[in-house]
């Protein structure tokens, strides 16, 4: 076996490991190199290196993780088919739209500053796009809450008429009529012939890498930075009102709460409409603030344009109703410069890294 | 070079060795297991006629008129019990009946030991766990359309169709529901009663079965009150406890 290695190494000019003149002098330690060798460098070079670093780790000052890949073993190519997934509109009917199309990674993954996006044929939606980030960490999805599974989640944007407006059969269809696609489904998942399962476990690989967890708080958490004492100012007000529901580090509980927006709840039941127990119309799935400087508007109608009004609804816009959290009262009347120091501290959440990060983006191709 | 020689000599002899099984295979034909399919006979009403898609039919109770194009139902998780009270469980059990699909009302059911078998248990519906342990394949795939995409779940049964008695000249219903009050899932059991079924190796034994989809209504409004259901609650519940507990034994083919 290891001879065999050897005889076809030997051959092979690109084999990194060549490059080094000392190599012959130990016969044992060739050997052995060559087999490991053989073993990295086989099937992919640099690209994996940079992964094995990057692949699913928990940040230190998380807890433990929702969604731990179990039936869906992580691998890059798994990852990297749900990432070409991600931005390819080959999932929506006309193939004009991707998931990216609403989901930016510039803008935090949330649409681009729209309160309402548009899906196949320029439809609109009924509610905003939501920022994504730390997903393996969500226990539902969608702002009412109705979707249980990281795994199952994206047939509902790929088959929803004012989304994709696809069906799953179609999608697989135009997969597997794809060589390109064949290669890469084969290479992720054993074998070329593409089903809905494949593809949406694939997807769910490359959510559940989107991870942001170095923003200036998360590096304060850590003790690796310090704050300015608006920042601190702003953290305390923070934990003493909002972080019973926008819960740390992952500022969010992923509990249901209505926070005041409204009194009548026809427009949009929120949790009423899963669980249709009337105790939960108006109760919205409470967001995650990561990034969330840049991920306005804000709410689940994209009410609010800046995080200034999102304040004053929070300061003294509470409207009553029998659903509403009871911990707002009747609203927290900050002072200026509480607000602007909520804010200061809103903006420490901001992860340039996640934003920025090469794993997640588009693939140069 | 050795090695090489070695492993190409195992290789050889693993391969003679696997054809060597092949032939004894073909000499001794005791098989230790069978195959059991269970036939889903759809009967309408209990006049017991005929129930098959795009066919006008008249519901016995409702009076209203239908015409189905769509009847679709998961039967999952069966299980037969020997006379000496241990349990065959088959593997992976999901099956979707999908009357556009022909054959799909055969449920076959391999590798089954052979011997004497006294009761058989079966699921209506899709057990909780697979409600919410991510993306599956086969009968569960999503792309079969018996899963809610923006209310995680399986459809566990789903009957269209048109009616002149609906207001919108059609109906869709879609029962599903896994949890609490909700819990549509229903396990059934079948006493063989002294007429036990029996698996003989390499043969096929039939259970057949009658499912009556008029059942649907036996408690439930005509399409005029209710012609659309979409989501888990109580009528969801009470449409799927009737039509289940409609499906019923009938006999064993050998
Ligand atoms: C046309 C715009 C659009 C497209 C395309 C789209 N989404 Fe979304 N996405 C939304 C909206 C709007 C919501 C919130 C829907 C709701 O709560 O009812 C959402 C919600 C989500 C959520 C849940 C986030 C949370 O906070 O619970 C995830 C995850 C997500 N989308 C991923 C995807 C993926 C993956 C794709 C591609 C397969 C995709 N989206 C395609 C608009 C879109
Ligand atoms: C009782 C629970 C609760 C408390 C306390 C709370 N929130 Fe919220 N928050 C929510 C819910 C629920 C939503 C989503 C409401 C909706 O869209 O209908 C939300 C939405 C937001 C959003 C919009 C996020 C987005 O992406 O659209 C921001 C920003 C926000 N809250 C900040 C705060 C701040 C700052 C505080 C403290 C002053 C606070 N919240 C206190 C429950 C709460």
């Amino acid at each position: 076996m290891v001879v065999s290695l050897l005889i076809t190494s030997t051959n092979n000019n690109h084999s990194p490991l060549f490059d080094r003149g000392d190599f012959f002098q130990n016969m044992r330690t060739i050997l052995f190199i060559v087999a490991i060798s053989a073993f990295l460098f086989s099937c992919k070079k640099a690209e994996i290196e940079n992964y094995k670093e990057w692949g699913f780790e928990k940040p230190s000052h998380f807890p433990e993780p929702h969604y731990k890949f179990e039936n869906n073993t992580q691998t890059y190519d798994r990852f990297d088919l749900g990432r070409e997934l991600f931005y390819d509109p080959i999932l929506s009917l006309d193939s004009t739209i991707s998931c990216a199309k609403c989901h930016a990674q510039t803008h935090g993954f949330a649409d681009h500053n729209v309160n309402f996006s548009l899906g196949v044929n320029n439809t609109v939606g009924k509610r905003n796009s939501p920022a994504l980030s730390n997903l393996a960490w969500y226990p539902n999805f969608m702002w009412d809450g109705g979707i249980n599974h990281i795994e199952t989640f994206s047939f509902a944007p790929i088959t929803n008429p004012l989304e994709m407006h696809e069906t799953m059969t179609n999608v697989v269809a135009k997969l597997n009529a794809s060589a390109h696609y064949k290669e890469k489904f084969k290479k992720a998942y054993g074998s070329e012939t593409v089903t809905d399962q494949k593809l949406l476990k694939a997807l769910a690989q490359f959510m559940a890498m989107m991870i942001s967890a170095e923003s200036k708080y998360d590096n304060y958490v850590l003790g690796k930075t310090t704050f300015t004492s608006a920042e601190e100012n702003g953290l305390q007000l923070f934990k003493t009102h909002c972080a019973s529901c926008h819960t740390e580090p992952l500022t969010s509980s992923f509990g249901f709460a209505n926070n005041g927006l409204d009194s009548d709840f026809t427009n949009d039941l929120g949790r009423g409409l899963v669980t249709q127990d009337p105790n939960d119309n108006g109760k919205f799935r409470i967001p995650s603030l990561r990034n969330v400087a840049l991920t306005y508007p804000y709410m689940h109608d994209g009410r609010f344009f800046t995080l200034n009004q999102v304040l004053d609804h929070y300061s003294n816009g509470i409207v009553q109703s029998s659903t509403l959290a009871t911990s707002l009262g009747t609203g927290f009347n900050f002072t200026t410069q509480e607000k602007q120091d909520l804010i200061t501290f809103l903006n420490t959440l901001t992860d340039q890294n996640y934003l920025a990060n090469p794993f997640l983006s588009e693939k140069k191709k | 070079m050795k090695n090489l020689f070695i492993s190409a000599a195992l290789v050889v002899s693993a391969l003679s060795v696997s054809s060597c099984k092949k032939d004894d295979k073909d000499t001794t034909p005791t098989e230790t297991t069978g195959t059991v399919e269970l036939n889903m006979a759809h009967r309408w009403g209990m006049g017991a006629d005929n129930f098959l898609l795009n066919m006008e039919l008249v519901h016995p109770m409702t009076q209203d008129t239908m015409t189905f194009t769509t009847f679709k139902y998961y039967v999952s998780n069966i299980k037969f019990k020997k006379a000496d009270g241990s349990w065959y469980v088959h593997p992976e059990s999901y099956f979707l009946v999908d009357l556009a699909t022909a054959g799909s009302e055969i449920l076959s059911i391999p590798n089954v030991p052979t011997g004497e078998y006294t009761d058989m248990e079966y699921t209506m519906g899709v057990d909780s766990l697979r409600n919410v342990s991510g993306a599956q394949s086969g009968a569960l795939a999503v792309a079969n359309n018996m899963f809610w995409s923006w209310n995680s779940g399986y459809i566990m049964v789903k009957a269209e169709g048109t009616s002149p008695n609906s207001g919108s000249g059609s109906f869709a219903f879609h029962l599903g529901g896994f949890m609490g009050s909700n819990n549509v899932v229903t396990v059934k059991t079948v006493n063989f009663a002294g007429n036990s079924l029996t698996v003989t190796g390499g043969h096929t034994s039939e259970v057949h079965m009658t499912v009556n989809p008029a059942k649907l209504w036996h408690s439930s409004a005509s399409l005029a009150t209710t012609s659309s259901l979409m989501m888990p609650g109580a009528t969801a519940k009470t449409m799927a406890t009737d039509f289940y507990g409609g499906i019923a034994f009938d006999h064993i083919h050998e």
